[in-house]
């Protein structure tokens, strides 16, 4: 199939800037890939290579021709935005079944960017609910759920506005857990906690890198080795991030001698 | 009694990461089931004396497999149902535990506990990777209900 210059060159936009919003939000690497290849299919570009890494997309067509076409994106890892794979992902579907034009799947997928967060108290208090239910799950009674609760909700709001001013990760996650520690450990040492360490364990789960584990685990036994190990190592830095903020916490409470706690 | 309250917090846990990391509201549901699934399976291997390790494979087998039977019936990636419902599974209380005993100085401990972790990672890559070694063609029957485009 023969198409005209702009035409090629648009198709080629639209599905790289596809790919590129896939990967923002955390889909795997071989689902970028095969949704970049499967539109441009679809469109009729059979002659096409597209390289995708956890942090890039790299995509020519029609080499040997006179319309011929390279795209480059440098895509930094984003946030995971599950609903926006899930609308990419549909998108590609009806773009794949030929039920939607060029122009009518950019349209759309500026609209899916622009849906809007969830917002920010929502997210605090979701924090919140997932610290209390997680120090639960790990053996913490009342008290602990209650103190989880709050550490999870300031923890968010900590790390809400960290980003905002464009901290970095590795900072947010030491001091992140560092805060959660020293709150719980300073209200065990006033009496108000039995179990400190159930309400650590709660309030430093939003920080826990178990996407960042999930997703490398599949990028590497999928054979993507780069990908993969650029998550593992994310996720081996926040683990570690997440141990020296609760361990520096931890110290400066047995300096002070309330070590045992 | 102690089941409920475990399914409710492992639920409620799961819907906090569904909710922040911004799964499709029709999905919520669905992401919360696959959590309190998971947890489940953890408790009865637990109960049944496998150790943290072979729960937490059996656990995350059992995970992988729901979330790609939700994928097929609802249409929708399967990393969004694995992604939100292996939270209770990720060893976060290992991590601490680790941490904390090395600052204490109970290296004994803090070994203990560092290869534990390890081991529950182990344990959950391999889970993964089993669940996803199932051929997709097993699931596709079940979303027949449209022509079935792409994954």
């Amino acid at each position: 199939m023969v198409v005209g210059m702009e035409e090629s060159q648009r198709i080629l936009k639209l599905a790289v800037a596809m790919g590129e919003v896939l990967l923002k939000s955390g889909g795997e690497i071989y689902r970028v890939q095969e949704t970049v290849e499967r539109i441009l299919e679809a469109y009729g570009i059979d002659d096409y290579h597209v390289f995708v890494v956890s942090n890039g997309i790299f995509a020519t067509i029609h080499e040997d021709r006179e319309d011929r076409g390279s795209m480059v994106r440098n895509v930094p890892l984003g946030s995971l935005h599950l609903g926006r794979i899930a609308q990419v992902n549909q998108l590609s579907r009806e773009i794949c079944s030929h039920n939607c034009t060029v122009e009518e799947a950019g349209e759309r997928l500026r609209a899916c960017q622009q849906e809007d967060d969830i917002g920010w108290v929502k997210k605090v208090l979701a924090g919140g609910m997932g610290s209390s239910a997680f120090s639960y799950l790990y053996g913490g009674r009342g008290a602990e759920c209650v103190v989880a609760f709050f550490l999870g909700m300031l923890l968010m709001m900590f790390v809400q506005a960290a980003e905002k001013g464009n901290v970095s990760k590795f900072i947010i996650n030491i001091i992140g857990s560092a805060m959660v520690t020293v709150i719980s450990f300073g209200l065990s040492a006033a009496g108000l906690l039995l179990m400190a360490d159930k309400a650590v364990i709660g309030g430093i789960i939003p920080l826990v890198p178990g996407v960042a584990l999930t997703t490398s685990i599949r990028e590497l036994f999928n054979g993507d080795y780069l990908s993969g190990s650029i998550h593992l190592a994310d996720a081996l830095m926040t683990a570690t991030c997440i141990a020296v903020g609760v361990g520096a916490a931890v110290r400066v409470f047995q300096l002070f001698g309330w070590a045992g706690l | 009694m102690y089941i409920a309250g475990q399914l409710i917090a492992a639920m409620l846990g799961t819907l906090a990461f569904v909710i922040i990391f911004h799964a499709p509201k029709n999905e919520y549901m669905f992401c919360a089931l696959n959590g309190v699934l998971g947890w489940l399976a953890y408790l009865i291997f637990m109960e049944w004396g496998a150790g943290v390790t072979i729960a937490s494979l059996g656990a995350t087998l059992i995970l992988t497999l729901v979330a790609r039977v939700l994928s097929a019936i609802r249409r929708c990636p399967a990393t969004i149902f694995l992604v939100t419902g292996i939270f209770t599974l990720v060893p976060g209380a290992g991590i601490y535990y680790t941490a904390y005993y090395l600052l204490m100085n109970d290296l004994a401990l803090c070994t203990a506990k560092g290869i534990e972790t390890f081991k529950v990672a182990g344990a959950i890559v391999l889970g993964i990777v089993f669940g996803f070694a199932v051929p997709q063609s097993w699931f596709n029957q079940l979303g027949r209900k449209e022509k079935h485009v792409g994954k």
